[in-house]
């Protein structure tokens, strides 16, 4: 009787389990199963985010790892490049027959092409990577505009094109490096796929601002196609010569420099009309006294005499800039080291005078860096002017060198880029 | 500034930051002077919530009144206990209050008083009624940074309910809390807020921190072989009336082995009855004998609900474990709140244990009182420690 009992009450509760219902006991129970699920669930996230979290740190370690050597392995490259491009033009200046200078010619060409390749598989995995630190300053945009314009006139005039520049007094504040790439890839792409026509390179005054466009009549872009162009490896159209390398990386770049100066990109494109490119630039102040402007002047001998003091640990670099700083008609002294210019002159040339100090940034291991090495000659010969070369894009160190007053020049070393800047030194006198 | 304490140290308004959390006590039965010497060791000008825990023989509306005048201002919530836990551990007939910082905790309040007709709508809107008040003194993500105390009036029967729903609306925040008391005369216990005491009502406190905390609960007692089956029961009244298909507490009595006249609230706090479900064991605490041999419980009882007995282990012992590992979790605890059920205490007074329980409770920073009955994460618990620790230092801001 007392099982039957028993059995009953408990058939009843079986059978009323699992019934939502308000009685209290069933609330109990249902609160019970909410927190042991509660608690699996969370067991189950935090292991999940602990996974997460793992991966997470291997990824970045992997990616911190690919671009540092990226970094290692244009640096080492850069290095042997830059000595091959100094050769080159220093070969350029020789008197050669004819069929000689077509080769160095070429030689030339192929060394630029490697060496724009090069920066820009350098740059894009830089901006990805997120260790380009943009260097904005104020400037006129006619400095940065003018340069292209005589640039790209040629260019364009060797393909049949007309390049129509639109000059502007405008001051914008952008990193005149980064907004350069971005105008000399929309030129560059302008160029390249506008088969007859013209080319225009100007400027339109926007609210806050200004927006520097480049217009062609070339086959334009169609609707469906304006984003993908903006991707990596994306061309359109065929290619049309040979000569014409490159990886489809150009408006990539655009788009990740664009997003790190806060510079707007717009693209308008009529199929069959032309295309506009066009990036927003906020406007600028110049402070008080404006630098100096460096004079394009190029006359042939108005480097000749200058004295000029080289430091670079490579002896390849410093054997190939005597070649091309001699054939300036320069006087030049290299050394490897601060100690070693320092020992020759003490040696031989006691109270020597140098013009201009060319200096590279990263010396030999343990060796004091290029601005300490500047400082250092400064003291022995105040107001020399220096000019500081570097493989590290970082802004960091563009910026070093002009809050001191020096020039900057990048690696691979450009011989028109340097010759203008010490033109330029020559020209604002002994600072 | 208040010129009625001229000798207080903190009367300048200042307040040193290192001290997020400031407690006292009083044992003055008088309520003006029990307030007034709680507000001279917990008002600053950073104080911006105050908790206290009192005994139940107080002129209740007298010491709102006197609560409401010395902490000119502040928000003030707390309830009637069977036993305070004071800094110094176990004591009765005071008053025990924590003050919390403002610049450490964001703290809001409600006061809930129609518990029967408490569904999801109105706990959705009281939960964003203090997620919104909360939200813009947060210290702290809200979500991931907060938790919520109740304190229930021990005696209205609703607990179940109530926590659930309310469970459900609080959703990721934890929750703990206790049911309020009144020394053990099972006549009327109250929770404290807005002002007033009131019965048959709730109080649901948020609080966010910066700091690191931990809600957790534990309990000391082991399942023995026998089980009882409930075979009739009033779910109204939490009553059964017979266990095994015979009167309840003769059934009981047989079990423990002792009369049923001798049946008292120590007997029950040694030889406790739990519900097993999946793997944990949760006890349903008795609260007395009924002339008609029945047994009325603490909490929400179901025909044919299967009942096994347990054997205690040593309380202080399992305590000291879990305190251990709070403080390898969070570092040294700079607050323990604790809602401790008065089941317990009882055992250790039984035991000649309670000056060890006090050492331990005193050396663990634990504030908080002995209850009819615990919370923890919307399930209505008996014969527990539940709680939340407190860290002393901030942990490291998050990635």
């Amino acid at each position: 009787m007392r099982l039957r009992r028993i059995a009953a009450a408990l058939m009843e509760r079986v059978e009323s389990a699992g019934v939502a219902g308000a009685a209290p006991y069933a609330a109990f129970e249902h609160a019970v199963l909410l927190a042991e699920q509660v608690r699996e669930r969370t067991e189950a996230l935090q292991q999940t985010l602990a996974e997460l979290h793992a991966a997470k740190a291997e990824a970045e370690a992997a990616n911190l790892s690919k671009t540092r050597f990226l970094a290692a392995v244009s640096h080492d490259l850069m290095q042997p490049l830059n000595a091959a491009r100094l050769f080159t033009s220093a070969l350029e200046e020789h008197d050669l027959p004819a069929p000689s200078t077509r080769l160095v010619g070429h030689v030339g060409r192929s060394l630029q092409d490697v060496e724009a390749l090069l920066g820009t598989l350098v740059d894009i995995s830089r901006l990805d990577a997120g260790v380009l630190e943009p260097d904005v300053a104020p400037f006129p945009v006619a400095r940065l505009l003018d340069v292209l314009a005589e640039e790209f006139r040629q260019m364009a005039a060797a393909r049949g094109l007309e390049l129509h520049y639109v000059r502007s007094d405008a001051v914008v504040a952008s990193d005149l490096a980064l907004l350069a790439r971005v105008v000399r890839n929309f030129l560059t792409n302008a160029i390249r796929y506008t088969e007859h026509g013209r080319i225009l390179l100007g400027c339109r005054r926007r609210a806050g601002g200004l927006e520097i466009l480049v217009g062609d009549t070339g086959p334009g872009i169609p609707e469906a196609q304006r984003e993908a162009i903006f991707q990596e490896f994306q061309r359109l159209g065929e290619r049309r010569d040979a000569e014409d390398r490159g990886l489809g990386l150009g408006l990539a770049i655009v788009d990740r420099i664009a997003g790190i100066l806060d510079h707007p990109l717009r693209l308008a494109s009529v199929p069959g009309r032309g295309s506009l490119f066009a990036v927003r630039v906020p406007a600028g102040r110049l402070p008080a006294a404006p630098p100096s402007a460096p004079a394009p002047a190029w006359e042939g001998d108005v480097l000749a005499g200058t004295r000029v003091w080289v430091v670079d640990d490579d002896p390849g670099i410093c054997e190939g800039m005597t070649a091309l700083l001699a054939g300036w008609g320069c006087e030049v002294r290299t050394a490897t080291s601060l100690a070693a210019l320092e020992a020759d002159l003490d040696a031989h040339a006691s109270g020597e005078a140098a013009d201009v100090l060319l200096v590279d940034y990263h010396l030999g291991e343990g060796d004091p860096d290029g601005l300490a090495v500047a400082a250092r000659l400064r003291e022995r010969q105040p107001g020399l002017a220096v000019v500081v070369i570097t493989a590290n894009h970082d802004a960091s160190i563009k910026s070093l060198t002009r809050q001191r007053g020096y020039g900057c020049l990048l690696k691979p070393l450009k011989p028109l880029r340097l010759r203008m800047q010490l033109v330029g030194l020559q020209g604002g006198g002994s600072e | 500034m208040r010129d009625l304490f001229p000798a207080s140290p903190r009367l300048d308004g200042t307040a040193d930051e290192d001290v997020p959390l400031r407690t006292a006590v009083s044992r003055r039965s008088d309520p003006r002077a029990a307030a007034r010497e709680l507000a001279v060791e917990l008002c600053h000008s950073e104080l911006g919530f105050m908790l206290f825990f009192c005994s139940a023989e107080y002129p209740l509306a007298a010491l709102s009144e006197s609560l409401d005048a010395a902490f000119d201002g502040v928000p003030v919530a707390g309830c009637t206990t069977a036993g305070e836990i004071t800094p110094q551990g176990y004591e009765r007939g005071g008053i025990v209050a924590i003050g919390f910082d403002r610049r450490h905790f964001a703290v809001s309040c409600a006061l809930v008083e129609d518990l029967s007709g408490f569904d999801l709508m109105r706990a959705q809107r009281l939960v964003d009624g203090l997620l919104d008040d909360c939200r813009d003194r947060a210290l702290a993500p809200l979500a991931e940074h907060s938790f919520a105390l109740t304190l229930l009036d021990g005696l209205s029967s609703c607990e179940e309910q109530v926590l659930a729903t309310l469970d459900a609306a609080l959703g990721r925040i934890p929750s703990f809390g206790g049911s309020a008391g009144d020394d053990n005369r099972l006549a009327h216990t109250h929770v404290h807020a807005e002002g007033g005491f009131h019965g048959q009502a709730a109080v649901v406190v948020l609080i966010n921190t910066r700091l690191p905390f931990e809600v957790f609960t534990t309990h000391h007692l082991r399942p023995r072989d026998e089980k009882l089956v409930v075979t009739r029961a009033d779910r109204e009244r939490r009553r059964v009336l017979e266990l095994n298909a015979l009167p309840a507490a003769e059934e009981y009595a047989r079990l423990v082995g002792l009369p049923v006249e001798a049946l008292t609230p120590d007997v029950f706090a040694r030889h406790p009855l739990a519900v097993r479900l999946g793997e944990a064991h949760f006890v349903r605490a008795i609260q007395r004998v009924n002339d008609d041999g029945s047994l009325s419980f603490y909490c929400a009882v179901e025909n044919g609900i299967v009942l096994t007995a347990m054997r205690p282990a040593p309380l202080l012992e399992d305590l000291e474990t879990v305190f251990a590992a709070l403080s390898a979790r969070l570092g040294e605890p700079a607050l323990i709140i604790a809602c401790d059920c008065f089941l317990r205490r009882l055992e250790l007074e039984t035991l000649a244990r309670v000056d060890a329980g006090s050492r331990l409770l005193a050396r663990s920073r634990v504030i908080g009182f002995n209850t009819y009955g615990e919370q923890h994460h919307g399930m209505h618990i008996n014969q527990t420690f539940t709680g939340v620790a407190i860290g002393s230092r901030t942990a490291t801001p998050d990635a």
